[in-house]
């Protein structure tokens, strides 16, 4: 697709997608699965510039979502703040800590730095279940009030209008981050690391950037999936949801800007619409996980629109990238 | 001490000891995977649960003796590890950044086969309890301990031991030490790559499920078990070390002892987070682990 063909689509979308939840007004579930599928896109844009961009797969992303989404449920309940000014300072800390967690990416790759996110993850889950204080353990907190804007409560289609530009803000921001230089010495990064060093890229503050404006976007989308579902448990932040976001970007398309849109808009809505088959979800998600590592490497939209080339290129650029990680 | 408190103790180093062995034996299998074919088998826990439940269901529903339903476990689960690594492992043999893909793939069919359970299994019951392996109860000095045990704790020690010797002594087992070691010497000195993957994963595999056997004959599980013993066995192996049985044994002994002993004055999550801990740690600083070369 040629840069002029991506703008056109682009502008349609946008203006599609802000008329979309009028449209869907006479049918709250397909409203509420739209707001969920924008909520889903923010985390994917997210997890999108770590996994497909810096080459780091962090299975705590979750978990950092949650963790903003308590801070701002704290401060809203206890503290009596606005939503709108818990949920940036309640995604700052989450950032903050995003970026602690991330730290032993500097000295973990490959398969070593996702198995400690994936004990940092396992960690977490256990955190949220086991220290009510500000969780309420398993049984979660329900009745989440939503935020107000002009003293009225955001409720019906300006909820959805009002995620619809947070997620286009979440896309527009990764293809802006991706189009300066910051974007390519993120890929820099992922390339090869030597190298990158050795061209004068401080690799250490790319990283600890990059955790940063990552933990970011989890925490607005953990924020708002909060108010915007009204019920939180440690459930919704546990490794099968960081999976479930790997897997949106994996099967749309990693380290591009429109493949994470595909994935969200094919994957995002199939729990919901298989609501009375609970088991078919985790059978789904597994078979899709199988096959998108055998099959589809690169992703559907990398697939789809790049031709067949990719999936070797995928395997060849890890390969590079592989070698100094055995132990 | 009185006489209480040396129960107390006494007990607590069994059931140390027999989750020790367990765990080991767990964490060898999923080493032997890891450290040959370079595949973490995120799945383990899963594996582990099955061999249990498909005994609990021969036994329950059809009436046959444990150990008969557990030798049949254990075939069926050779027979599912072959169809599997027909199917699905050999595929990425070739790819070099395979742990990853694998580590993935194995959370994918992790993700299966629990969705499979909640189907099936989590329709029936909370708690499994297989029958009584062995009738009885021996008394250890003051100590009574059932005979179910005793015996689940000789076959996991005489299991390990027989990994040991297998792999110093056999044929294959040299070949499989040979790849951990070096793949393309291997290759070179004309062990049949491939055939010792193979072995590896269906080995492996094995022995996941005569660890998940064992620990149905001692203790009632539920299907929760999986997620906590994939962990353990991850946290095991790496701290043992990718490849080495002798860390595996030496680690699941220390996490068993560790477990049973931080169940008496805490709840079993304090141990659970104490392994995370010293996953992270060894991950961070020595991640080949403390027993590898």
């Amino acid at each position: 697709m040629t840069k002029a063909h991506s703008n056109i689509l682009g502008g349609i979308v946008c203006c599609s997608l802000v008329a979309l939840p009028f449209a869907l007004q006479s049918n709250k579930f397909l409203a509420f699965i739209l707001g969920m599928v924008l909520i889903n896109m923010i985390w994917a844009c997210g997890m999108n510039v770590l996994y497909g961009f810096v080459g780091l797969m962090p299975l705590m992303y979750a978990g950092i979502a949650g963790i903003a989404a308590y801070g701002m449920i704290h401060l809203t309940r206890a503290e009596g703040w606005s939503f709108w000014v818990a949920m940036p300072v309640a995604s700052l800390c989450a950032a903050i800590v995003g970026v602690l967690l991330g730290l032993p990416s500097l000295r973990l790759k490959g398969f070593y730095f996702t198995l400690c996110s994936l004990v940092i993850q396992t960690a977490m889950t256990l955190v949220f279940s086991y220290f009510p204080k500000y969780t309420n353990g398993d049984t979660g907190i329900n009745q989440i009030s939503p935020p107000t804007l002009n003293g009225k409560e955001l409720n019906g289609a300006m909820f959805e209008v009002v995620l619809v530009l947070f997620a286009l803000a979440a896309v527009g921001s990764v293809a802006f981050i991706m189009s300066r230089p910051l974007g390519k010495r993120f890929i820099a990064v992922r390339e090869d690391e030597v190298l990158a060093e050795a061209v004068g890229i401080d690799v250490v503050r790319t990283k600890v950037l990059a955790f940063f404006l990552v933990s970011l976007y989890a925490g607005v989308g953990g924020c708002l999936y909060a108010v915007y579902v009204g019920f939180v448990s440690p459930r919704a932040f546990d490794i099968l949801s960081s999976l479930a976001i790997w897997l949106i970007v994996a099967f749309g398309g990693r380290g591009s800007i429109a493949g994470p849109i595909v994935g969200t808009l094919v994957l995002a809505p199939l729990p919901y619409l298989l609501q009375e088959v609970p088991w078919a979800k985790d059978i789904i998600l597994g078979v899709l996980i199988v096959g998108v590592i055998l099959w589809f490497p690169g992703g559907i939209y990398g697939s789809l629109f790049k031709g067949r080339g990719v999936r070797a290129a995928v395997r060849k650029g890890d390969a590079d990238r592989m070698v100094d990680q055995r132990v | 001490m009185s006489d209480a408190t040396i129960l107390v103790l006494v007990s607590m180093l069994i059931t140390g000891v027999l989750l020790g062995l367990v765990f080991a034996l767990v964490a060898a299998g999923v080493s032997i995977m890891y450290g040959c074919i370079w595949l973490p088998n995120a799945s383990n826990g899963q594996v582990f649960v099955l061999a249990g439940l498909l005994a609990w269901s021969l036994t329950n529903s059809l009436g046959w003796s444990v150990l008969a339903a557990s030798l049949a476990v254990l075939a069926a689960g050779g027979v599912m590890a072959w169809m599997l690594e027909f199917t699905l492992i050999r595929r990425l043999y070739e790819a070099p950044n395979r742990n990853i893909d694998y580590f993935v793939m194995t959370l994918g069919l992790t993700q299966i086969i629990s969705g499979v359970f909640s189907v099936t299994y989590a329709r029936y019951n909370d708690q499994y309890e297989l029958p009584k392996t062995i009738e009885g109860v021996t008394f250890l000095g003051p100590m009574p301990i059932t005979n179910t045990r005793l015996f689940v704790i000789a076959v996991a020690a005489l299991a390990i031991a027989a990994l040991f010797a297998g792999l110093r002594y056999h044929q294959m087992g040299r070949a499989l030490r040979a790849v951990f070691q070096n793949r393309d010497a291997a290759a070179l000195r004309g062990v049949d790559v491939k055939s010792v993957y193979r072995f590896a994963f269906i080995l492996g595999t094995v022995v996941t499920m005569l660890g998940g056997l064992l620990y149905a004959m001692a203790y009632s599980f539920d299907l929760t078990l999986a997620w906590t013993m994939s962990v353990t066995a991850f946290a095991i192996m790496i701290v043992g070390g990718p490849g080495s049985i002798f860390g595996a044994l030496v680690v699941g002994l220390v996490f068993g002892l560790t477990q049973a002993g931080v169940s008496v004055v805490a709840s079993p999550t304090m141990a659970t987070f104490a392994y995370l801990g010293a996953m992270l740690l060894i991950l961070l600083i020595k991640p080949s682990g403390v027993f590898n070369r």
